[in-house]
């Protein structure tokens, strides 16, 4: 997106924010921008400052009278009163709207369709674990199956470390779940005594260790990023 | 409509909705689709599909309610961008803007000012954008508006305004540096 021009008074990132923003993007760059904003709460903010300060433009339309069937429509589509019981439907609408999101949030996506169909099973979590600059990593839990996957959507290896995974209930201690992978997403199983722990609330973080992992069973170098983890 | 009083009712509305309250989001529904569906139906020019993508719009409100943060956005502001997105979305999915007609460039723009009967509560962030965007050249001015009311891409901009594409984003991001200046003071 960047020209010859000389936008040195606005960086890039802030550019794409007002153009996704205005609309002008394409399909392409407008997917790849969406992404971003799920995935980056900086580029998120930066898009949502240039929507406060266009949208007023927006009071110059007329207003249009919806017609009458559409609260019904909407009414009928919601799911159903019970949270404990998410129709399908309540399934459905979730994963079209994140088809518009690509990437990273469609491996989480792909995870957790597996469960659309089944009776009632326990609900896959979902986690944005975030230290900001170069650490990010989309992490899916999958209850029935005991499985954790890691997804790095960004990180700069640090020579001569390598990066841990820790599950911490709330109020409680860090677990290691394993070690992660620089560069692709990595399935580790939840020990079965830990998978009661992997609830909505429940802190996912990364840590850097020396290669091998913590000697200590608790993380010994710097915590790299942190994230709740939240139902789908 | 008391416009202080319409947006703490939909502030107050809006933070209903994530325990699962329909009357809540039925109240911001009844306050906000007249506009947001005028909001939908100007980029998308289709009644059909403009109905599909304001229902989408109340879904995804349902949904993303929890997100909404009264200190830091006015709830209108959130709701038209919900509706705008969706709205834009659905255009670069599915076809080309309707919108293609050709734009005669003009040296002055008289811009329509603030909207007197505007649901955005926020009248004097309305004035400033308003002034803002009148301190722009009429072509920059042009170019923001076909974007920001048809949901144009830059492609669609430059051939409606017959200039080469890498003019047209010059353009835009000169017009958007030149509003975040004015309305950042």
């Amino acid at each position: 997106m960047s020209d010859a021009q000389d936008h040195t008074r606005i960086p890039d990132d802030e550019l794409l924010a007002a153009e996704y923003a205005l609309g002008v993007l394409d399909n392409a760059e407008r997917s790849t921008a969406a992404a971003r904003i799920v995935r980056e709460p900086t580029f998120s903010a930066l898009v949502a400052a240039w929507e406060q300060r266009l949208t007023p433009w927006a009071g110059a339309l007329e207003e249009v009278a919806a017609p009458p069937h559409l609260w019904t429509d909407v009414a009928a589509a919601l799911p159903a009163p019970t949270p404990r019981h998410p129709g399908l439907w309540w399934d459905l609408a979730f994963w079209r709207g994140l088809t518009l999101v690509s990437g990273v949030v469609a491996a989480a996506c792909l995870a957790a369709l597996l469960y659309v169909g089944v009776p009632k099973p326990p609900p896959p979590l979902i986690a944005s674990v975030d230290g900001g600059g170069h650490h990010h990593f989309i992490v899916t839990v999958d209850p029935q199956h005991g499985t954790i996957a890691v997804l790095p959507a960004s990180f700069a290896p640090v020579q001569g470390k390598v990066p841990e995974l820790w599950l911490i209930p709330p109020g409680g201690k860090p677990h290691s779940l394993g070690l992660l992978q620089v560069s692709h997403t990595v399935t580790l199983a939840l020990p079965p005594n830990l998978v009661a722990d992997a609830i909505p609330k429940a802190v996912v973080a990364v840590s850097l260790e020396p290669p091998g992992g913590s000697p200590t069973g608790q993380p010994t170098g710097p915590v790299i990023a942190t994230g709740e983890l939240t139902t789908l | 409509m008391d416009l202080e009083g319409n947006r703490a009712l939909l502030a107050a509305a809006l933070a209903r909705i994530p325990a699962g309250d329909r009357a809540a989001l039925q109240t911001v529904y009844r306050l906000t689709s007249a506009k947001l569906f005028g909001v939908v139906l100007r980029i998308l020019d289709e009644r059909s599909e403009a109905e599909d993508v304001l229902q989408d719009v109340y879904l995804t409100v349902w949904r993303k309610a929890a997100g909404f943060d009264a200190a830091r956005a006015s709830p209108m502001t959130w709701l038209i961008a919900i509706a705008r997105n969706r709205a834009i979305d659905r255009l670069r999915a599915t076809r080309v803007s309707r919108h293609v007609a050709p734009i005669e460039t003009v040296v002055d723009l008289a811009d329509d000012g603030p909207a007197a009967d505007s649901a955005l509560e926020n009248a004097q962030q309305n004035a400033r954008l308003h002034e803002c965007l009148g301190g722009l050249a009429g072509h920059e001015h042009q170019a923001l508006r076909a974007a920001f009311f048809d949901g144009n891409t830059y492609d669609e901009l430059a051939q409606r305004m017959n200039v080469p594409l890498g003019t047209m984003k010059s353009w835009i991001r000169r017009a958007m540096i030149k509003l975040k200046a004015c309305l950042d003071q």
